[in-house]
């Protein structure tokens, strides 16, 4: 603000000539800057901005800066000494490319089965189904509870001796599987659950966008020849496009810090083998080995990950004028 | 190309409540190969489900509907070999218009790549959207998505062409425009084309025939001279034209028509016609009332009224008239109604009754509306005498709403289709 402020004064100078009208104009100018849009609107979008900037963005700024430094333990951040130590210390981790991997597991067969489940639920719901207002509260219901509160349940239910699954695959002989113990598949077991909780949401955002398309572009189609499956894939899917588009960013972004349902699930910081993700990696660094530089770096990485799902996004939107 | 036909078909909606709404009551249609009909009636008369039982896009809940003889009650719209243009238009937002011209022929056919190029061409070029081919809906015009629209329908050369109020979403000008041009290509490809609209005039100019839909019933299937000459009853006499016909509510003593204010003795053969029956409605077309500033010269034809309103439209002027009080001018609507409530429509109508029903013809009770020359010249409040040539009279029943007699036509055999 006051760069511009500065900027404008010293335009307001240039193009005098005398003294005199200098001050004058100088004056007037300031005059006017005061009554502008800008300053008198300052009052309303200050302090939200000044909040927003000092604990959002700054303590990205503090973040990354600890993460050049050694601070571990209590001793305290040195910030006298800053190089990239930690994130070559990361290269060399295995858990972090364990964790890193799994991440990119997550994030991709989550979204995707999210997206898909949701469409399929979306696609059946919005077929004037008897009960549909029920169903679709229903399938709705898991996204209002806590992560905590369904970690629980699923670790219930997921129990090798005594879980529900268990018992259904036992019914056909199969089986018993470590869901949560199995490092080949906990991965799944989790990303399931989380499918579970989230595709009611996906659901929610393909059923308004399908609600929006107009009936006649589906009456259009079949008189055109187009079976079902054709009628969806080529008329109706490609216009929920901007739907996909939306939740899928959601989605993955909450598949970048799932921490809570992991943490609840295994009943502390550190995930059974083969489900350890940046998230988990992160807070175990900090608060249980009170590795506080190194866990800044994995929350630098988090971010730039997240930065990187949501920049084509807000670039997308911002071209097309939304924003 | 194909011969449509209707068959006694029924259409019966079951609301939430369990109740049943007759949208559609026991139509037959035959429909020429290569005829353009049009399905003409106010909004909620069955029109629009017609065309969509005929699309496929509706169940049928009686009767048959045949395509060439075969019945297609059962044979889902995809498989109909017919093509619909919307209201809306419909038109694919994600797809280009050269996408939203191919998809029919991609779903509906086995044609090759380069087959459906070439036909998409050149219905494109037929409709003047050649170069519109790698646009997106959006970025057209109205009128530019009406030809796509169009275009979408003709590229698929389908056995039927239906087409559910296309012009409704045009400006005048536009509209006037395209329904030559929808004339001059139903022709160019004689395609058997139903056409359903809610305005007259389109019904009129289109039409090789309309077939004129109330309350889900069909009232009557002509040419559009016949139906405006000849109409059936109160329903169609007032639906078709524009300023609609004049009704007049008269009582018949022995061949001649009495209201309070005038006495109209009809010629003997029309006098025959509506023998027996006492409450008739007479009817006359604005463009056969003669206005009489002189009323020295009335004669038994002529009523005296005053000029109310004039409205000049250039090529001619719309004068509405204020009968002498006591005279009743019936309205085809209100007639209905009360016949199907079986009340005497006359002496309710008559006594003048301060009820509801009394009030619903309201203002046009006692107005009646005449369309004279441009250059003749009246003005308002002026006493005149109206006279009303015998030979342009219209004579129904006012309890069955069946027309008695329908005008005579001096020159009939000269004009087909009347």
């Amino acid at each position: 603000m006051l760069e511009l402020i500065a900027a404008v004064r010293s335009d307001g100078t240039t193009g005098d000539t005398g003294d005199d009208e200098d001050e004058r104009s100088g004056r007037s100018r300031w005059e006017r800057l005061r009554q502008s849009d800008f300053v008198r609107s300052a009052p309303f979008w200050g302090p939200p901005f000044l909040l927003m900037g000092f604990f959002v963005y700054a303590a990205i700024g503090w973040n990354f800066l600890l993460s050049l430094t050694d601070y571990e333990r209590f001793q305290g951040p040195d910030y006298s000494n800053l190089d990239f130590g930690m994130y070559r210390r990361m290269l060399d981790d295995p858990t972090f490319w364990e964790a890193t991997q799994n991440t990119l597991i997550l994030l991709i067969v989550f979204t995707v089965a999210c997206l898909v489940a949701g469409l399929l639920l979306a696609i059946l719901l919005d077929r004037e189904v008897r009960f549909g207002r029920g169903f679709r509260t229903i399938y709705l219901l898991p996204m209002s509870l806590s992560f905590i509160v369904t970690a629980q349940f699923w670790k219930w239910m997921y129990n090798s001796q005594f879980g529900i699954i268990n018992e259904f695959f036992g019914l056909f002989g199969l089986g018993p599987y470590g869901w949560l113990s199995n490092p080949d598949l906990v991965l799944f077991s989790v990303i399931f659950a989380l499918v579970w909780q989230f595709s009611g949401y996906t659901m929610i955002v393909y059923l308004a966008a399908l609600r929006a398309i107009p009936q006649d572009q589906y009456e259009a189609a079949r008189v055109d020849g187009a079976s079902t499956l054709k009628l969806y894939w080529r008329v109706i899917i490609p216009q929920l496009k901007p739907a996909m588009v939306s939740a899928s960013v959601v989605l993955l972004l909450f598949s970048l810090k799932a921490f809570d349902f992991l943490f609840a699930l295994f009943d502390g910081y550190q995930p059974r083998k083969g489900a350890d993700i940046l998230s988990t990696m992160m807070v175990r660094e900090a608060f249980a080995r009170s590795q506080w530089a190194y866990s800044s770096a994995i929350a630098i990485v988090l971010f730039l990950l997240s930065l990187a799902v949501i920049a084509p996004y807000l670039y997308q939107q911002h071209r097309q004028g939304n924003l | 190309m194909a011969r449509a036909k209707l068959d006694e078909v029924t259409k019966i909606f079951t609301e939430d409540d369990g109740s049943e709404v007759v949208a559609v009551d026991d139509v037959t249609l035959d429909i020429d190969d290569g005829e353009f009909l049009v399905l003409v009636g106010p909004s909620g008369c069955g029109k629009s489900t017609t065309l969509r039982m005929v699309a496929g896009l509706e169940t049928i809940t009686d009767g048959e509907i045949r395509l060439d003889g075969t019945v297609i009650n059962d044979v889902p719209a995809k498989d109909r070999d017919i093509a619909m243009v919307f209201q809306s238009y419909a038109l694919y937002p994600h797809m280009s218009v050269r996408g939203n011209m191919s998809f029919g022929l991609e779903e509906s056919t086995n044609l090759g790549d380069d087959e459906i190029a070439k036909r998409v061409e050149e219905s494109a070029g037929m409709m003047g959207i050649g170069d519109l081919l790698d646009r997106k809906p959006s970025d057209l015009s109205g009128g530019q998505q009406q030809r796509v629209a169009l275009g979408r329908a003709i590229v698929r050369d389908p056995a039927v062409f239906l087409m559910d109020e296309p012009l409704s979403n045009l400006d005048a000008k536009l509209r006037a425009q395209m329904r030559t041009e929808l004339q001059r290509l139903q022709n160019e490809l004689d395609v058997t084309t139903i056409y359903v609209t809610h305005d007259q005039t389109e019904a009129m100019t289109m039409g090789d025939r309309i077939a004129i839909l109330d309350d889900g019933e069909l009232q009557q299937v002509g040419t559009p001279l016949e139906c405006y000459h000849r109409p059936k009853n109160l329903f169609v006499a007032g639906f078709i034209g524009d300023p609609p016909m004049n009704f007049l509510q008269v009582t018949n003593e022995d061949g001649t028509l009495i209201d309070h204010s005038f006495e109209y003795p009809l010629p003997p053969q029309v006098a025959s016609a509506v023998e027996g029956t006492d409450s008739l409605v007479l009817g006359v077309r604005p463009e056969d009332i003669e206005l009489e500033p002189d009323q020295s010269r009335a004669d038994d034809h002529t009523i005296s009224a005053t000029i109310d309103v004039v409205e000049p439209m250039g090529d001619e002027n719309v004068v509405y008239l204020r009968l002498a009080d006591g005279a009743t001018v019936a309205r085809p609507d209100l007639a209905e109604q009360d016949a199907a409530e079986g009340t005497d429509v006359n002496d309710a109508a008559v006594e003048g009754s301060d009820d509801a029903k009394g009030g619903i013809a309201g203002e046009s009770r006692s107005t009646i509306i005449a369309t004279i020359g441009g250059m003749q010249h009246f003005d308002d409040g002026q006493d005149i005498s109206i006279r009303i040539p015998p030979d342009a009279i219209h004579v129904f029943d006012a309890d069955s709403t069946e027309a008695l007699h329908n005008r005579t036509l001096q020159d009939a055999d000269a004009v087909p289709g009347i």
